[in-house]
């Protein structure tokens, strides 16, 4: 035994090396490796000389990522996928294959896996394509990669992808809200289906489920819409793409795709035609639009559109808090906008143009933007609770030219007042009306008091 | 090294090896009598410790990162997932291994005077490091961890008055969340290795104190019963105790000199048949740490820890298992809440620790302890039938289901 | 039991096991290194060449570079980050240099410094042309001042 024990300890130590260096021999050749040296190969016969060549060739082998801590994702798939961005790739095998039509969803920015599924943190083929078990989110079929624009473009239209459109418009107008629950609203007859894209990422599965819904669900309540292919494809789009995406403000702030038509909207909504004019249709106090984006930079005119104030010191425009895409919106109208546009508004509007308008509209900008609202209420209905001041609660505004000049209504905004005290006992009132005339100039106070005046109800007569 | 004072001080002037004598006795050196399973059961702490403080450098235990962590460590990181499964499987390992030990020690009677404290420390050991298993599942944060640890805390919650308050402190909230995975990777990191640590080594220093190792069963057939020895101070009438003679050293000459005399030394009579712990012993443990480590290291490599989905709070899967070692206690859960999850484990814990105290016969020889050793194999096969069935025999809504049988319309 | 051999077999074991421990060290070393990085990545694309004017330097400022684009020479990517203390220093058109707020450090145009505590002139960071038409700057290459891309 006493022979044995040293040729224990001399074996298993050869074991114990022998193990550590399969472990060490594992770990340093992971499947990603291989596929970055292919493509290594494939890009050194594109070089024009020796050195180029051998430069590519020994290009170091690193784990590539792109961090996407607005999406709350990490995705590596460019470590094999190395291609994505190179056009001359058009014709290379997978994984290896340039990715048309990539722009603005560049990785760097958007990551792959929030289109097309899999796991971004792995970094071996069936891991990362999620065909494993315990990753609820594989790889989408080609044909419908295209449903995950609905999950950051939840409103208004996608271009290119018509099925999300004619998906929403079906589930509307078929009634599915009767059984089913969205966001909140809808039966609960059957499943609420706000994350169903998040839950059930099978296309196949929902597709076959629109068709016929025992097939897939037996003994299902579910009746039998008889949707044709196009329907159930499209209605199987629209569940895809209902995941509840964490989405940081970057995010959020392109999510409307710009286009002219959405402009127009944000134009009649922001009641432009009231300071502008389109080729002489409209008002007068501000400049005319027409070709505007042609004779200014789309950068300049975003800024004119984020800060009035940058570019032309003294401007009366306000500042409106409108998001990226909004603002490119409004921009991509501009660049089409004609005078016919500019009479279609002005005949919608429900009274016709006044000198006054402008002003009254600047009003309502700063009275929303320095937070009037707050006390005195959307509608100007004030009410809410301010104890032990008369009346107990802020007061409305609907009244105010019954008890005061628009003179006095200047001197209240501009030097502020306390609220007049219902029980002197007891002490002040929380809220008062701050002094704003440090923060507001004149001309706002001013245009602030035409807006109040233009909402002003008479009081009914005796 | 090559004269016997080297040897010998080698081993007593060493820091690391001095909890070792200078010699032992040839036969405890055999693997039949110990298996070495208490070694073994140290060495796989050590593995533990060592792999554990790796993985600290890429954890954060905060939800959901921790999973972003494990998947990190599985795909990205250097022997990430190597260094992933030693941790696990050596844990596993640990909880086989100290309950083997337990019954080693039961079966060879070393639980008996003087070694009673010492299998009370033993015993805390074991409900200690069934603790770090338990804080340690829940970290990766998936679907298994959650619900087995949610599982796991219920069944503590059982315990009358005191239940759902330890549950409280466990949790740090109502339920499982931030709050709990913060507390768990406390106690598994920091508090409950301390502790462990720390009655590691008065459990080592009480093997010495007790005498060292107890002699093998099979040497027990050469002594009779009946030869009593008396002990006491050696100028004193009455003396302290008369007890069977043993051929066990004793250190009694520390407690003389103090004034409070327990035993007095009594003469080797086997001198000749004790050697060096250098190389002898030595070379043996090397012998076993390889061994343990070799075997972590090749399951290791073929076999990968699990690793299911992200912790879902409103998704239980059916059925929710607790950790294996505890799915016993669940079977029990299964039929009586109190009686099984709570009064049942109690009186059994409080036995174990009770019985070197209950226990009055002094003989280890096993024809003399025939229902003390039935005793406890019933306990042993009790426990593993009710963790077979709750592993292999148990499905949804934990219907009896065996492992042969189909699901059928399993989503 | 001759103890000879005895030693033979055991310091062979001991010598596997230390070459085992070395690379066991290795291996930690190379464990500890990261293999991913949770920060802004060192490479990355700025744009295509059209979209930066020529003149004055575009500044972006959460990659912290100047980008320059000459008219004649092309394109040069230079780091905003103070070589005294790493604060962000600041391109000056009126008089085409560098400075820094923090403690008052001047670099010409090259990046030379010309006034202040700073030690190194400022650092150039290669710009490639990537192969869809894009500019790519790889912050872990140092190129001379001098160096510019040809558009």
């Amino acid at each position: 035994m006493e022979r044995r024990i040293p040729q224990f300890f001399f074996a298993l130590s050869l074991i114990a090396l022998a193990l550590m260096l399969a472990a060490v021999w594992q770990a340093a050749a992971p499947e990603w490796k291989a596929y970055q040296q292919q493509f290594h190969r494939l890009e050194a016969v594109g070089e024009p000389n020796a050195a180029a060549k051998s430069e590519v060739l020994n290009a170091s082998l690193v784990v590539r990522q792109d961090l996407l801590p607005g999406l709350q994702r990490v995705d590596r798939c460019t470590t094999c996928h190395l291609g994505v961005e190179d056009p001359t790739m058009k014709s290379a095998l997978q994984p290896f294959t340039f990715h048309p039509n990539l722009t603005p969803h560049v990785p760097a920015r958007f990551g792959c896996t929030v289109c097309h599924g899999g796991q971004g943190l792995a970094t071996d083929r069936r891991n990362a394509h999620g065909e494993v078990a315990f990753w609820q989110e594989p790889l989408l079929p080609k044909e419908y990669i295209r449903a995950s624009c609905g999950r950051c473009h939840k409103e208004g239209d996608v271009p290119g992808v018509p099925e999300l459109t004619e998906g929403r418009r079906l589930f509307e107008t078929q009634g599915c809200r009767g059984c089913h629950k969205l966001n909140g609203v809808g039966g609960s007859i059957g499943p609420d289906l706000t994350e169903e894209g998040a839950v059930r990422r099978s296309p196949n599965w929902l597709e076959r489920h629109f068709l016929d819904p025992n097939t897939v669900s037996r003994k299902s309540p579910m009746p039998n819409f008889h949707f044709t292919k196009e329907q159930a494809r499209a209605l199987t789009f629209y569940m895809l793409s209902l995941t509840s995406e964490q989405m940081a403000t970057y995010y959020s702030s392109v999510r409307l795709i710009p286009s002219a038509g959405y402009g127009r909207q944000l134009f009649v909504e922001k009641n432009c035609i009231v300071c502008h004019n389109i080729g002489g249709v409209g008002a007068k106090s501000g400049p005319d639009l027409l070709g505007v984006a042609k004779q200014h930079s789309a950068g300049w005119l975003d800024e004119q559109l984020v800060n009035p104030e940058l570019v032309y010191p003294g401007s009366t425009m306000p500042a409106y808090d409108l998001e990226t895409n909004a603002r490119k919106a409004i921009i991509a109208f501009m660049d089409s906008a004609t005078a016919e546009d500019a009479q279609s508004i002005l005949s919608r509007r429900a009274r016709p143009l006044t000198a006054q308008d402008a002003a009254i509209e600047a009003g309502k900008q700063s009275f929303a933007r320095f937070g009037c609202v707050g006390c005195h209420g959307l509608q100007l209905q004030g009410g809410v609770p301010n104890p032990n001041s008369q009346g107990g609660e802020v007061p409305s505004l609907l009244h105010a030219s019954d008890d005061y000049t628009k003179e006095e209504v200047i001197k209240i905004i501009r030097n502020g007042k306390a609220p007049p005290l219902e029980n002197p006992a007891k002490p002040a009132p929380p809220l008062y009306m701050p002094s704003w005339k440090s923060v507001l100039a004149d001309e706002d106070v001013n245009r602030i008091a035409d807006y109040l005046w233009s909402l002003q109800k008479k009081k009914e007569s005796w | 090294m090559s004269t016997d004072k080297g040897k010998s001080e080698l081993v007593f002037l060493n820091v690391w090896l001095h909890i070792h004598p200078a010699k032992v006795k040839k036969e405890n050196l055999r693997v039949r009598h110990t298996f070495y399973l208490g070694f073994i059961t140290f060495y796989l702490f050590l593995i533990l410790v060592t792999t554990g403080v790796a993985l600290m450098f890429y954890y954060r235990p905060h939800p959901p990162q921790a999973y972003q962590d494990m998947k990190d460590l599985q795909f990205v990181v250097y022997l990430g997932s190597f260094l992933r499964n030693m941790h696990r499987w050596a844990a596993h390992g640990m909880v086989i291994c100290v309950f083997l030990h337990m019954c080693r020690v039961f079966y060879t009677g070393s639980y008996k005077r003087p070694r009673q404290f010492n299998w009370v420390i033993g015993v805390v050991l074991f409900l200690l490091t069934l603790g770090l298993s338990f804080t340690g599942y829940l970290l990766p944060w998936d679907q298994l961890a959650f619900w087995a640890i949610t599982v796991g805390t219920n069944i503590g919650s059982y315990a009358p008055l005191v239940g759902a308050r330890i549950r409280e402190l466990l949790l740090g909230g109502h339920s499982v969340g931030e709050s709990a995975l913060l507390r768990f990777y406390v106690l598994h990191v920091a508090v409950l290795p301390a502790v462990v640590t720390l009655l590691t080594m008065v459990h080592f220093w009480r093997v010495r104190k007790d005498g060292g190792l107890s002699r093998p069963v099979w040497k027990l057939k050469e002594e009779t019963s009946t030869q009593l020895v008396t002990i006491g101070p050696p100028d004193a009438g009455v003396p302290l105790a008369v007890v069977p003679a043993s051929k066990d050293k004793t250190y009694g000459l520390m407690e003389v000199v103090t004034g409070k005399p327990i035993f007095e030394t009594v003469s080797m009579e086997e001198e000749e048949d004790t050697v060096f712990s250098y190389p002898y012993a030595f070379f043996r443990e090397g012998v076993a740490l390889l061994a343990t480590v070799t075997t972590v290291m090749a399951v290791s490599l073929f076999w990968q820890a699990p690793l299911e989905e992200l912790a879902n709070p409103v998704k239980t899967p059916n059925p929710a298992k607790a950790p294996w070692y505890f799915l016993g206690l669940q079977e029990l859960v299964s039929h009586s809440a109190l009686l099984g999850g709570v009064i049942v484990p109690t009186l059994a814990v409080l036995a174990l620790i009770a019985i070197p105290y209950i226990d009055p016969n002094p003989s280890r020889r096993p024809a003399d302890r025939k229902w003390a050793i039935r005793a406890f194999t019933l306990f042993v096969v009790v426990n593993v039938v009710l963790i077979i069935v709750g592993t292999l025999f148990r499905g949804p809504g934990w219907a009896f289901v065996p492992p042969w049988a189909h699901i059928a319309g399993a989503e | 039991m001759k103890r000879r051999s005895f030693l033979n077999w055991g310091t062979a074991g001991l010598v596997a096991l230390w070459s085992a421990v070395g690379v066991s060290l290795g291996a930690v070393v190379r464990f500890l290194t990261p293999s991913v990085f949770y920060e802004p990545p060192q490479t990355f694309k700025i744009g295509n060449p059209a979209d930066f004017s020529f003149g004055p330097p575009t500044f972006l400022a959460e990659e912290k570079i100047f980008v320059f684009h000459d008219r004649v020479k092309g394109f040069a990517v230079a780091s905003a980050v103070c070589t005294h203390l790493g604060c962000t220093v600041g391109y000056f058109q009126n008089d085409e240099r560098f400075h820094c707020p923090c403690h008052g450090s001047v670099f010409a145009a090259d990046g030379a410094v010309q006034h202040g505590p700073a030690p190194r002139p400022l650092e150039w960071f290669e710009v490639t042309l990537a192969r869809d038409g894009q500019l790519r700057v790889d912050k872990d290459r140092a190129v001379p001042a001098s160096y510019r891309l040809m558009v």
